[in-house]
């Protein structure tokens, strides 16, 4: 082999290693900055579409953040997300779908709780990780291993700090009868649960347990009932059309008892802005609050008031993002993107979240995490525990202005 | 018995079945004289409720009197629709088909176009007389109730008198009965027919308006007020105004009365098996089908 033929080859040779090198180089750059990409659907139309639109823009606000800080394990995260239009059938469709067709890195969870429920078995069987607010202790109960209540919005816990703190009033001025009137769904009937036990804890006769299919058409003949037998606790456990159609009713009847506990309608913030002070001293529950001490709320609360003039952030906005903030915990801690080394990662080690410090169960949920709200002067105080209270409770309600 | 309930109940089921039927009556005529299912006739009633809330935080002005602008607003916007969108499918062979397809794009639509100007946000329409009742003995009588049940009986005899008294409505009777003989007689059944529809979607918008003082709303409402539409017409027969007006007290009035004797749960499963037992035996409606 000639001299000049070598030095041909070694050169050749010298050139394909620096193709290579650059190639590779190129290819691990791509591969750096090739989006994460989290998929599922959301009920941005139809029925929950303003809590839906809220959850999308807490999540949005954890991926915007996520992304400032130089993304998740290195590469930026972006969303897929699709409009279920508040319909559970759709919910799952489009969870398989962006399972199997798009192919999603992640997903996120969906709401409301009859759509949360519905897609856990889809996750457990594609065997993909689901942070969400799960819905009743039921859907936690079915064995799957790949859904997580982050923190969850658990019907059964929903009252606890409500009942807490009655407990810590003096039994003679406790109420002695109550008027249960909830709606016929899963939801609902997880909310009775704390009120049944809890009512015969406190020696609090159940006078009227009524249940009702929605939508509502009149609460009039409920709170008539409810006047007549003397009621002075009214549990009504629904949602926010249903909700406000039983706190006018009460008030244009002058039904006005010592206490009303609301299930879900009082916590969005269309409550107070619609009913304005008649939607006062109603008690509720939450497993999230924007007063709450945990870091990071303080960043939320600022971002909502300088993006949408508001104090404090929505519930449903932090629920969007603090699911997202266990997610990527889960996904940082197995440092992967393999669903089932995030699964017993999130199994096995604590998360800190906005909620508050999370450890999971076998079932995917922590331990019970609730704070008894009352809403005074439009805004919905935390009032139990006392380690987190924001404003006294006030009992008996004032009578209506 | 309860008759302080049973007659609390009754009188606001029948206070809440007349505002259905105010709202039903139009989708009732279009329905009966032009074999057009108007699926957006909901909708309208929406825009009008949205309409009607954004006037009383905005100016205060009272939601009645916000009819006087969005009355002639959506008789306007109903002439356009129809003479653009309606006209050109009433020479479909399937009608009845076509149109329900068309009006559920509208309504989708229109809810949409509802969404990007009014977000998702439930409303209420709370003036300063909603929490207001008065007495008689032990029987409260709400005033937004009773104010939707006072609309309704003015939308119900106005479109009524309409029909029987005057040119235009006897005009929109003689098209329905003998179409080919009424345009013999010089009667221009494309005008007429625009008139029928505006004049049912302006209707639409006193029933939204009565519907937003007993309910709050939503950018989706429409679809489950749709299903009060359906029932006061299947129940009042297709066409007949007095029959859908009959129709809606009839529901209120089942509805009223199941809340007093029956667990709430069941209200859904009388009325809707009620409805399957008209269906069953009178298939055209309590009442004679007829404008």
């Amino acid at each position: 082999m000639t001299s000049r033929r070598k030095g041909f080859i070694t050169m050749s040779g010298k050139l394909l290693g620096t193709i290579l090198m650059v190639l590779l180089m190129c290819w691990t750059v791509n591969a750096a900055e090739k989006p994460i990409v989290i998929g599922g659907s959301l009920p941005l139309t139809g029925q929950f579409a303003e809590t839906g639109q809220w959850i999308e823009r807490g999540m949005k606000f954890w991926a915007k953040e996520t992304n400032e800080k130089g993304g998740l394990l290195g590469r930026p995260v972006e969303f897929k997300i699709y409009d279920d239009e508040s319909n559970v059938n759709k919910a799952v469709t489009y969870a398989e779908k962006a399972i199997t067709v798009d192919k999603v890195d992640l997903l996120f969870g969906g709401y409301p709780g009859t759509a949360a429920r519905a897609v856990m078995p889809v996750v457990e069987k594609h065997k993909f990780v689901y942070v969400s607010m799960g819905g009743h202790m039921k859907s936690f109960e079915q064995g799957y291993t790949y859904s997580f209540g982050g923190p969850p919005l658990m019907g059964e816990w929903w009252y606890e700090g409500f009942f807490q703190w009655l407990e810590t009033v003096p039994a003679d001025q406790r109420p002695k009868r109550a008027a249960v009137y909830t709606m016929n769904n899963p939801i609902g009937a997880s909310l009775t649960e704390s009120i049944i036990i809890w009512t015969k804890k406190l020696g609090i006769e159940i006078a009227i347990d009524e249940k009702y299919n929605l939508p509502l058409p009149d609460a009039t003949p409920l709170i008539v009932k409810a006047k007549q037998m003397d009621c002075d606790l009214l549990c009504s456990n629904g949602v926010f059309a249903d909700g406000v159609m039983t706190i006018r009713a009460a008030k244009a009847l002058g039904y006005n008892p010592k206490a009303i506990v609301q299930g879900i309608g009082s916590v969005v913030p269309a409550w107070s802005k619609e009913l304005g002070p008649d939607g006062d001293y109603v008690f509720s529950g939450t497993s999230l609050h924007d007063k709450l001490k945990f870091p990071g709320n303080d960043k939320l609360n600022a971002f909502v008031k300088k993006e949408y003039q508001i104090d404090g952030y929505p519930m449903y906005f932090g629920f969007g993002y603090v699911w997202m903030q266990t997610l990527s915990q889960g996904v940082e801690g197995a440092k992967s993107l393999d669903q089932t080394k995030i699964r017993d990662w999130l199994k096995s080690n604590k998360v800190d979240t906005i909620a508050g410090p999370m450890k999971f169960t076998d079932k995917g949920i922590p331990d019970p995490i609730n704070f008894c709200t009352q809403v005074i002067n439009g805004h919905a105080e935390l009032i139990w525990p006392p380690e987190v209270r924001t404003a006294n409770p006030v009992y008996p309600k004032p009578a209506w202005k | 018995m309860n008759l302080v309930l049973v007659f609390q109940s009754l009188i606001s089921g029948i206070m809440m079945g007349a505002v259905y039927a105010l709202l039903g009556i139009g989708f009732s005529l279009t329905w009966g004289v032009m074999k057009v299912i108007n699926v957006s006739h909901a909708t309208f009633g929406l825009i009008a409720a949205f309409v009607a809330y954004t006037l009383f935080k905005v100016f205060g002005m009272d939601p009645v009197a916000s009819l006087a602008v969005t009355l002639p607003s959506l008789f306007g916007l109903g002439c356009l629709v129809y003479w653009f969108l309606i006209n050109p499918i009433t020479r479909a062979k399937a009608v009845i088909v076509s149109s329900m397809i068309l009006t559920f794009g509208i309504a989708i639509i229109l809810e949409n176009l509802i969404l990007l100007v009014w977000g998702a946000d439930p409303r209420l329409l709370t003036t300063s007389y909603t929490n207001k009742v008065f007495a008689i003995g032990p029987l409260y009588f709400q005033y937004p109730r009773v104010l939707g049940f006072l609309m309704a009986v003015v939308g119900v005899t106005a479109i009524q008198l309409f029909l029987k008294r005057t040119l235009t409505g006897k005009a929109v009777r003689a098209a329905w009965q003998q179409s080919e003989a009424s345009q013999l007689c010089g009667i221009n059944l494309k005008k007429i027919s625009m008139i029928t529809f505006g004049l049912a979607v302006a209707s639409a918008g006193a029933g939204g308006v009565g519907m937003a003082m007993l309910y709050s709303f939503e950018p989706h409402s429409h679809n489950l007020w749709l299903i009060y539409l359906f029932l006061v017409v299947i129940v009042g027969g297709v066409g007949n105004i007095l029959g859908a007006a009959a129709g809606g007290m009839l529901i209120g009035v089942i509805t009223g009365l199941s809340m007093a004797f029956l667990p709430y749960q069941w209200i859904n499963v009388l009325t809707f098996g009620l409805l399957m037992l008209i269906l069953i035996f009178r298939p055209h409606g309590l009442f004679r089908s007829e404008v």
